[in-house]
């Protein structure tokens, strides 16, 4: 018996002396010339609309790495699939920690997937930036959490909270607007969304007179339109994905509703309005949240465009070649995380990383709306962003408050 | 609210015609081969993604790819019940589910590998319009959708009441063997009726393009309000699918207008389950269950 | 026979090592087996044994999740004691879902009603936020066993894996017994055995109850496992894949269980390099094995050695 725990021992000391120096010697995923990025979207399932996030941000690693890297390192990618599903999530969550030894995680747009991760991400002491919109992931007093926000994980977009906060300012700011009505998926998502935005409402002398649901796959939003109809409200939050938020925008015009509808984040505004195929129920009453400083396809944004169509093969990108607004949205994170890198300087660790990130300070992206700015007590890094909306002639306009143009 | 009522019966009848549409596909398939298609949501949902190919990549104008796609999904359904059903026929039904099952799981993944990071648009035949009859609102894709229904519906009550294809398919309903016995290839006539079920269903799949943008995921919701229908109207009744269609798509919209937008989703699952506990043959259907 | 009895507890300690030579992604994996061994043996039990049409097992299995977690983070119960009462109310649940079959639905009408149900639970996970977190979730603290926090993947795995061989090995005495001669004598001909004097609605009822039972164990695992529940979990995906797992395993056999739940968990892991192809690989083999291999790959295996041959596997 003895005998055996001596071996067993020795042979345990041999082990953790093999696996010591990969440990100590240098960080996780860094070697003198490669970073290693794990990317970790929903490839396939139910949420796999969203996966184009991911691609913005690999996009725009790839052409850094193209430009030379960063400092002599190149982004070495690694894709993950989580399927949106928790148990599949932490599988290949855990695959791109202790398999692939990724430096970082490029966060799941899954919020259910990334509050799975959490605490494995924490206990690994892993870097994690994402786009997730659940305020609970990286919030923190004044985002949307409670305490300080989580060391190594930060947004360089807004989060949920932010998103929907800026939704219900927006709304607020339609004169006369007071009586509110919701409709939301049933997941965390749209309820990343809502709340804050109810909130934001009904602090602000607004009333939330009707929150219905709406369900994936919903061919019709009569009940709901009827409701809000007999409710006579100002205005609607739709936090809805795009097939539905569609479907929305159409039985909103249908009943002859009347009233502004914003969407969320989760939609692409050019093809919503597209889809629904009525220039009377879109202009002048279809609202959503924009993420950019210009409209998409704009000049001032065409070099972000010229990126995502050269590095994207064509089957990340969408089956006509033109990226949506979701895959700017990725790009939004990557610009914010490579800025990290940039300024952790050649001796990188994540404790020097996260000290770069933390150093963003009004930090324009040339991209995004709002600048990005991280101390260590608020890791998420915008906190406001502009609304894309249709003037009556259907021309698209951005909008920094309801009835002010951008232009 | 009393005011809303007949704007609710009104695109609760239209939707509803829709749900009757591929409650009665998945009748006739019953009907033939006592199998219940768990894969046709899956099938139905393919159909509007394949017009949207011939339409789109193809360039196609609208009826040849629909008639295309009804062709395809004709001949999908011929060969899944020949190279996937017939095989394992007498085996236990767990296996005839499953196989169903899995075969439209594959078609839904081949379809999420292609189109899952996008919303698509099928293509429309006409513009939308929409009309005022008094205070209720109708749109010209609902009145398509009770005019295709209704055809399709007299359509197989011919077939399968006037023709003697019908006579064949009823007497294989009633006993499979004793129509092998007179003669009758059953094999092939339950082959062509797969085909004509899955045509039907590609129907459904085109009109519910009309009304939503794609989605993968749309074939199991369908699925769900088809068997509703059926169990509500009893299995294996031509006209009590349609009823049954009808009924939920009314209920789903009086309910989630009167009591709560939540319940629309559950609105088939509570009909499901209070129709087999109170009354399980439906209102149209034989004998469903087993007395020992 | 008697080789057939050591393999439920040689194979454990066969597994016993795992940890020294896994790393924690491999050994979530294997947790994740764990999870669906009893998630598959479970199943089985309605499925295979009795041979019924049910679909409620999703619900079982949430209902065992929820169960666990709410006892934990409402209640303040540590995660071990949550274990038999998730298990009971799976049971409970179990019963709930019997009521169809007793009142004589059968075949797809069974597998229709209870598809509904798990969909329903599904909705009130959603609708229920004091006690669910509604779609937000509801995230659960770490596993405490003994007053030991389980925090790492291997800690967990001792526990899962001693839970499992108890589990199991006391479902196969049952399965053995009386009562499963019943659960058979009711799938090959339920007449017949209503006519031999067999109370087929008890055992309707046992069935249901044991299988939402182990299922519902198999949820507290779960949710000690993943820590954070979501409604979205327990859908009719979830539903395919449990399936898959019977049905490639081997129906009727709990050594098919075993075998389905290492490979219906593994092999998208195998295939994580080509993100995309899982649901398409999925159908792919559920129809392969109906086709080929109506008895699952246990059959394939019980060919080669009689220790994959369950009492009640029948070669026909």
């Amino acid at each position: 018996m003895s005998k055996f725990d001596s071996r067993l021992r020795a042979a345990l000391v041999a082990f953790l002396v093999a696996a010591l120096p990969a440990a100590g010697a240098q960080e996780r995923g860094v070697t003198d010339t490669s970073i290693k990025i794990g990317a970790l979207g929903p490839f396939t399932g139910k949420a796999a609309l969203f996966n184009p996030l991911n691609y913005g941000s690999i996009a725009y690693m790839r052409y850094v790495n193209d430009m030379g890297g960063v400092w002599g390192r190149k982004f070495d990618i690694v894709l993950g699939d989580s399927a949106c599903a928790e148990a599949k999530g932490i599988a290949a969550a855990k695959k791109l920690i202790f398999d692939d030894q990724a430096f970082m995680i490029l966060g799941n747009p899954c919020s259910g997937v990334a509050m799975a991760i959490k605490p494995t991400l924490i206990q690994e002491n892993v870097v994690w930036s994402g786009v997730s919109a659940n305020p609970r992931i990286d919030g923190s007093v004044g985002s949307g959490g409670d305490g300080p926000p989580p060391k190594y994980m930060f947004h360089t977009t807004p989060n949920g909270y932010f998103s929907g906060l800026t939704m219900g300012k927006f709304m607020m700011t339609k004169p006369g607007a007071k009586r509110i009505a919701f409709v939301a998926h049933t997941n965390d998502w749209a309820r990343g969304y809502c709340d804050p935005a109810k909130e934001y409402i009904e602090a602000n002398g607004g009333e939330v007179v009707l929150d219905t649901a709406m369900e994936r796959g919903s061919t019709d939003a009569t009940a709901q339109v009827l409701q809000i109809k007999a409710q006579n409200v100002d205005g609607i939050l739709g936090c809805l994905y795009q097939p539905e938020l569609v479907v929305l925008l159409k039985d909103a015009h249908k009943y002859q509703l009347g009233v502004p509808v914003i969407g969320a984040l989760g939609a692409d505004f050019g093809q919503t309005v597209q889809q629904v195929g009525n220039p009377d129920a879109v202009n002048g009453v279809f609202f959503q949240g924009h993420l950019y400083k210009d409209k998409i396809g704009a000049p001032s944004l065409e070099w972000a465009r010229q990126i995502l169509v050269k590095y994207l093969t064509k089957d990340e990108l969408p089956s006509d070649g033109e990226p949506t607004h979701f895959y700017y949205f990725g790009m939004f994170n990557g610009i914010g995380v490579v800025e990290g890198f940039r300024r952790a300087g050649r001796e990188l660790t994540r404790d020097t990383y996260i000290k770069a990130v933390e150093t963003l300070n009004d930090f324009d992206t040339n991209l995004g709306a709002g600048r990005v700015t991280i101390t260590a007590d608020q890791h998420i890094g915008v906190s406001n962003m502009f609304f894309n909306g249709l003037d009556e002639k259907g021309n698209e306009v951005i909008f920094t408050a309801y009835g002010k143009p951008l232009h | 609210m009393l005011a809303l009522l007949p704007q609710l019966l009104v695109s609760g009848i239209a939707i509803g015609m829709l749900y009757a549409l591929i409650a009665l596909s998945m009748t006739i398939l019953y009907r033939a081969t006592t199998v219940v298609n768990f894969g046709h949501g899956d099938l139905v949902m393919v159909a509007a993604y394949l017009l949207t190919i011939f339409a789109v990549n193809a360039t196609l104008p609208f009826v040849p790819a629909l008639l295309l796609s009804v062709a395809v999904l004709f001949a999908f359904g011929f060969l899944l019940h020949r190279a996937f059903i017939w095989p394992i026929i007498r085996g236990p039904h767990l296996s005839l589910a499953m196989m169903a099952i899995a075969v439209g799981y594959s078609v839904r993944g081949l379809v999420r590998l292609e189109y899952g990071q996008e919303a698509v648009r099928m293509p429309r035949p006409f513009a939308e319009k929409i009309f005022f009859v008094n205070n209720v609102v109708i749109t010209l894709d609902e009145i398509a959708f009770c005019v295709v229904v209704l055809v399709m519906l007299v359509a197989s009550y011919v077939v399968f009441s006037k023709t003697r294809f019908g006579r064949i398919v009823q007497a294989m309903f009633q006993t499979q063997r004793g129509a092998s016995l007179v003669g009758i290839n059953v094999m092939q006539y339950n082959n062509v009726i797969w085909g004509v079920g899955c045509a039907l269903g590609a129907l459904g799949g085109v009109l519910l393009g009309l009304i939503l943008i794609l989605d993968p995921d749309v074939g199991a919701w369908t699925l769900l309000r088809g068997f509703a229908a059926m169990t509500l109207g009893g299995f294996g009744s031509l006209h009590g699918a349609v009823v049954g269609g009808l009924l939920i798509g009314v209920l789903e919209k009086v309910l989630g207008t009167y009591v709560s937008t939540a319940f629309i989703d559950i609105t088939c699952y509570l009909v499901i389950i209070v129709v087999l506990l109170i009354r399980p043959r439906g209102l149209f259907g034989q004998h469903a269950t087993l007395r020992v | 026979m008697r080789l057939t009895r050591r393999a439920f507890w040689l194979l454990p300690l066969l597994a016993l090592p795992l940890p020294l030579v896994l790393n924690q992604y491999y050994q979530y994996v294997v947790n994740l087996i764990l999870v669906y061994v009893l998630v598959g043996v479970g199943f089985n039990i309605v499925v295979g044994n009795l041979g019924q049409l049910a679909f409620s097992n999703v619900a079982f299995f949430g209902i065992g999740a929820y169960a666990s977690a709410i006892l934990t983070t409402k209640l303040g119960m540590p995660w071990w004691l949550t274990v038999i009462p998730a298990g009971l109310i799976g049971a409970l649940a179990g019963c709930a879902a019997s009521i169809p079959a007793l009142r004589g639905v059968r075949l797809f009408y069974l597998a229709i009603m209870t598809l509904a149900f798990g969909e329903l639970m599904r909705w009130s996970y959603i609708r229920t936020p004091v006690l669910t977190g509604g779609s937000m979730g509801l995230s659960v603290p770490p596993a405490e066993v003994l007053g030991w926090t389980l925090t790492r993947d291997d800690q967990k795995f001792y526990v899962f894996l001693f839970i499992v061989v108890v589990v199991v090995v006391c479902t196969n005495r049952i399965l053995e017994s009386r009562i499963g001669r019943a659960f058979q004598a009711i799938k090959n001909d339920e007449k017949a055995a209503a006519a031999m004097a067999i109370a087929t609605s008890r055992y309707f009822l046992l069935a249901f109850a044991l299988s939402g039972f182990v299922v519902g164990i198999g949820g507290a695992m779960y949710a000690a496992l993943v820590g954070h529940l979501s409604p979205e979990a327990f859908d009719l995906v979830q539903l395919i894949q449990q399936f898959a797992i019977i049905m490639v395993g081997g129906l009727g056999s709990l050594a098919g269980s075993v075998l389905g739940a290492i490979l219906i968990t593994a092999t998208p892991e195998i295939f994580r390099d080509w993100p995309g192809f899982e649901e398409l690989m999925f159908g792919v083999v559920i129809v392969l094995v109906i086709m080929f291999l109506p008895r699952g790959l246990v059959s394939l295996l019980a060919r080669i050695h009689p220790v994959f041959k369950d009492r009640f596997y029948q070669d026909d």
